[in-house]
């Protein structure tokens, strides 16, 4: 099968669909790769590069259309591309069916298969092939540099001899994928940051990038989180709630990310102007949802600007194609991995298995039909996960202590029953065995003890050695056969003969082998 | 005679203390290195104080014994491979029953003798008696009982530690089929031929003649026989230990017979030794000591335990390469399946590619991965696997979910999530290797079967498991070729 790549006819996008690398990928599962010359050039891949990664370079995106039988690219195809698909051929893109369903149903007549990489399921099978969360990550990352480049101070707190900086305060609104990358890259250049999200199962992922999170005192029984974890509509009470915890934070952030959105939606109003009014002069608000309308009004699309009292509010909407050469490597990886599942033999040949969740969900044109949306499933969603695997309650100091008490009577119950045992049989015996017996045995009971005394230090990782050693000395067994061999019985000689021998094949054979082993413990 | 008796004592005070040291040394590497001379020490000393004591004679067949069986035991332990431990220390532990069984039955055949010629009247002077005679020929009615008795114990756990070594030997070096089997009748059968024993035992005391010691002999071999050969595979670290434990005790009651203080406390240590490797091992399976003798896992129908739903996803040896190089931190957990290919040495060479591509290599060691406490250990010391990079599962459990890469070579239930999940299953509150909570998990496996307690294993089935079939030994040599 022939795979194909054209340029990006948007002047705004850098991105590349083929990378070099995943090039020569797709050729391991037998793959032919067709690119329209220049395509990588923005994306800092020259077409050299490609030649060399074995792609046939040709001069037209027409050339390519022509030959391919999959095409690849970044943004949603335009009217002319979608003209230029014929029938059996395959397209993977951004297309987002919602907003573009006159186009898919061109495309359906004309018989094409359509594939959205942003209709792939969220489950973890999928995640090798999620675009929008590679992409996510991406414009997160950026985000943060993007308001640091505007920020007129250190992100990290110093002490110098010129005088104290503070850290930066950064609040980021919205905890997806972009939302935890912008996280981690604010923490990372010495940022305090805080964070919101309307599902508090994120609080653990915000912990642990090293973020504070914002707990809303608010009671209600239904969370955020709506299907495939996404966020979902909150009541306005809730929002109102909401707003009022931004309002309280906004004179003391210094720049803030938002990243709310919601499936198939505008994006919902979380900063509203009063709190840009509120906001120091220089600071900084990154919308990442400018393309639904954004968070913050005030945001222009595609557009930075400073407000009246001196905030910047930037509203770009080309994150990953601003670092098109990192966000192509891992689209071109992403739709390496849609190659591979769509040929599970690695033998070029496609096979379009419309029962496979991934492939089915993803496409939303095939065989002259509109295939979109998926038909619905159960999903066991990342949260029902979470809320099983909540920890028991603790148990309060009182508890605690009744329970160590408890156990200490129980302790000291079963050690003095097994005491007075022992007292009790020891005494049995003394009644009737002769004394001699007696002081064998006080030695044998101290010998258990000893021995019970100094195996429990015994390293675990020494256990065979400690066996390989008792063997050894358990030969002493010998003494005894020693003793016996002088008797005048000829049938006691020969036994004695036997278990000496023995036995000193334990004793030499033991000793010896614990030492072979022992000098093969070595440190680092 | 060079050894008086008090310079005896005083030899036998010293080499007790020796062992006491050189187990007592076992506690880390190091020391281990020096006090396994102590060990030594100890045995040499004891051994020329008896030569060398009272009442010893015949030393030219005594010298020739001791060559022999030195000679034996240099051969042996030169050429034994580490994999093979598990049925050394059995072997070993078989000799120790079996020299046990022929020390009691001599001293009941001195007893006899001697009592016939004090019957005859001869006197001590004309008797011509070794140490151990001339102590027979003291002993009054009550105190040739009470021999007796000791005697009886010594042959029976002797003989029960003999027989049943040579099965677990059997078992372990794949002579004799691993699985559990019993005799119709099963542990009833045990428990009648235990009564027969205490039959004969009370017979014996009332001095019935030699012929019942003997046959007692006889049938608690059978009991070591039948009791070690119900017992499964995976149980083997248990019941190793326990017949170490057993074959103290032998020596200790031996020593009671021939009233030798130093048996008796060399036997004692070993005794308790083996005790407690046997608590040790039946906590890492949660079971208790009783139901581990009374039959293993292997032959048990699954009862309990729920159905697992799901595939699981092999994955290519170029695939786990991307995955390593990736990962800073990785974590290799063995089990008896890596002795099985013999892959520890290219596990070895697989942590030293590894760490000098500067990523952190550690292994998680199961107190019961293996066949016998410890086994793991030995065999990664012998490839030269840094100590230190070795970690008991306490020492491991809580770092899991810090770990990119787990590799699970060669095991199952050691590593099986349901232990922890699933109250019904049969290893239910069993501790367990937390190795799901890693990113990837990495099981390098032979096919899709269970492990030896027969059940399914879901960590197989969770999403970030990924399934490296092939024996272990060539799989990590592929890897080791594309690293």
């Amino acid at each position: 099968m022939k795979f194909g790549v054209v340029k990006e006819s948007q002047d705004s996008e850098a991105r590349v669909a083929l990378t070099p690398a995943s090039a020569q990928q797709i050729q391991k599962l037998g793959h032919e790769c067709l690119m329209e010359a220049g395509a990588g050039m923005r994306a800092d891949f020259t077409d050299d590069a490609y030649r060399e990664a074995g792609v046939e370079i040709v001069d037209t995106a027409d050339a390519v259309f022509e030959q391919a039988d999959v095409i690849a690219k970044v943004r949603p195809p335009t009217e002319t591309e979608v003209e230029k698909l014929r029938e059996g051929q395959t397209l993977i893109s951004f297309f987002y069916p919602a907003e573009n369903e006159a186009l898919m149903k061109k495309a359906a007549d004309k018989g094409a298969t359509l594939m959205a990489m942003d209709m792939v399921p969220r489950i973890s099978r999928a995640q090798k092939l999620d675009a929008l969360s590679s992409m996510a990550n991406i414009a997160g990352y950026r985000a943060v540099i993007e308001a640091a480049n505007n920020f007129g101070r250190f992100m990290t707190g110093q002490v110098t001899a010129a005088g104290k900086v503070p850290p930066a305060q950064v609040l980021v609104v919205g905890t997806g994928v972009a939302g935890l990358a912008a996280i981690g890259a604010a923490t990372s250049l010495g940022a305090v940051v805080k964070a919101f999200d309307v599902r508090p199962e994120t609080a653990e992922q915000v912990e642990s990038m090293g973020a504070e999170f914002l707990f809303l005192d608010f009671e209600d029984s239904s969370d955020g989180s709506g299907e495939g974890g996404y966020a979902k509509p909150s009541s306005p009470e809730f929002r109102e709630k909401q707003l009022e915890l931004f309002r309280a934070q906004a004179p003391e952030i210094d720049i803030v990310i938002t990243t709310a959105l919601i499936p198939n939606r505008e994006a919902p109003e979380l900063w509203t102007e009063d709190m840009v009014q509120a906001m120091k002069p220089g600071s900084v608000i990154v919308d990442l949802a400018a393309e639904k309308g954004g968070n913050c009004k005030m945001t222009r699309k595609d557009e930075k600007f400073v407000t009246e009292n001196g905030v910047t509010i930037i509203g770009y909407t080309d994150f990953p194609s601003r670092m098109a050469k990192q966000s192509s490597s891992l689209y071109a990886t992403n739709i390496r991995h849609m190659l591979a599942d769509l040929t599970p033999e690695k033998d070029g040949k496609l096979d379009h298995d419309m029962e496979d969740r991934v492939i089915r969900d993803s496409t939303i044109a095939h065989g002259g039909e509109v295939t979109w949306p998926p038909p619905k499933r159960e999903d066991p969603s990342p949260k029902q996960t979470q809320k099983k695997s909540e920890k028991p309650k603790e148990k309060t100091a009182e508890e605690k202590r009744q329970e160590e008490f408890d156990a200490f009577k129980r302790e000291t119950r079963q050690q003095v029953g097994l005491l007075a045992l022992g007292a009790i049989v020891m005494l049995a015996i003394g009644t009737v065995a002769p004394p001699s017996l007696m002081s064998h045995l006080i030695v044998f009971a101290l010998a258990c003890f000893v021995g019970f005394q100094v195996i429990w230090g015994v390293a675990h990782s020494l256990h065979t050695p400690l066996m390989a050693v008792t063997n050894a000395v358990s030969g002493i067994i010998i003494l005894g056969a020693l003793l016996q061999v002088g008797a005048g019985n000829w049938l006691v000689v020969i036994l004695s003969f036997v278990a000496i021998a023995i036995a000193s094949i334990n004793i030499v054979g033991g000793f010896l082998v614990t030492r072979r082993m022992l000098s093969m413990f070595v440190k680092s | 005679m060079f050894f008086e008796e008090g310079l005896q004592a005083a030899a036998y005070i010293i080499a007790a203390i020796l062992f006491i040291l050189s187990l007592g040394g076992l506690k880390d590497q190091e020391t281990a290195k020096r006090s396994i001379w102590y060990g030594i020490a100890g045995m040499a000393l004891a051994v020329a104080a008896t030569v060398f004591g009272p009442g010893v004679q015949n030393i030219l067949v005594l010298l020739v014994a001791i060559a022999i069986g030195a000679g034996l035991g240099i051969y042996i332990a030169g050429q034994v491979q580490m994999t093979e431990m598990p049925q050394l220390v059995a072997a070993l532990h078989s000799f120790v029953g079996l020299a046990a069984v022929l020390i009691g039955l001599n001293a009941e055949l001195m007893l006899g003798s001697v009592l016939a010629m004090k019957e005859a009247g001869t006197s001590l002077a004309e008797a011509d008696l070794t140490g151990f005679g001339e102590t027979l020929w003291h002993k009054n009615a009550a105190e040739i009982t009470i021999l007796r008795v000791e005697s009886f114990l010594g042959i029976f756990i002797g003989a029960v530690t003999f027989t049943g070594s040579i099965v677990a030997f059997g078992k372990l070096s794949g002579k004799m089929d691993g699985k559990p089997s019993q005799l119709p009748g099963g542990h009833l059968l045990n428990a009648a031929a235990a009564a027969l024993c205490i039959v004969l035992g009370i017979l014996y005391f009332g001095g019935a003649g030699i012929w019942t010691i003997l046959l007692m002999a006889l049938v608690a071999g059978f009991i070591g026989y039948h009791l070690i050969n119900g017992i499964g595979g995976a149980d083997m670290p248990v019941v190793v230990s326990m017949l170490n434990s057993y074959s103290g005790w032998a020596a200790a009651a031996i020593g009671f017979t021939l009233s030798n203080d130093l048996l008796i406390v060399t036997g004692a240590l070993v005794g308790s030794s083996g005790a407690i490797l046997s608590y040790i091992m039946c906590k890492g399976m949660n079971r208790s000591f009783v139901s581990v003798i009374l039959g293993g896992f292997g032959g048990q129908q699954q009862s309990g335990g729920q159905e697992i739903e799901g595939e699981q996803s092999p994955i290519q040896a170029d695939e786990v390469t991307e995955l390593l190089e990736e990962a800073d931190s990785v974590v290799i957990a063995p089990g008896y399946g890596m002795a099985v290919a013999q892959a520890q040495q290219a596990v070895s060479e697989l942590t030293q590619k590894l760490r000098s591509k500067g990523k952190t290599v550690r292994f998680a060691i199961h107190p019961v991965a293996g066949r016998m406490p410890g086994h793991m250990n030995v065999l990664l010391a012998e490839a030269k696997v840094p100590y230190d990079l070795v970690l008991e599962l306490e020492e491991i459990n809580d770092d899991f979910s810090e770990t990119d890469v787990v590799i699970i070579i060669g095991a199952n239930d050691i590593v099986n999530p349901s232990a922890q999940e699933d109250p019904n299953s049969p290893i239910a509150g069993m501790p367990v290797l937390h190795v799901w909570e890693a990113r990837h998990v990495i099981v390098s496996k032979r096919g899709q079967g269970t492990g030896y307690s027969g059940i399914e294993n879901p960590l197989f089935f969770r999403e970030n498991t990924r399934m490296y079939y092939g024996d272990a030994k060539e799989s990590v040599n592929a890897l080791l070729q594309k690293l």
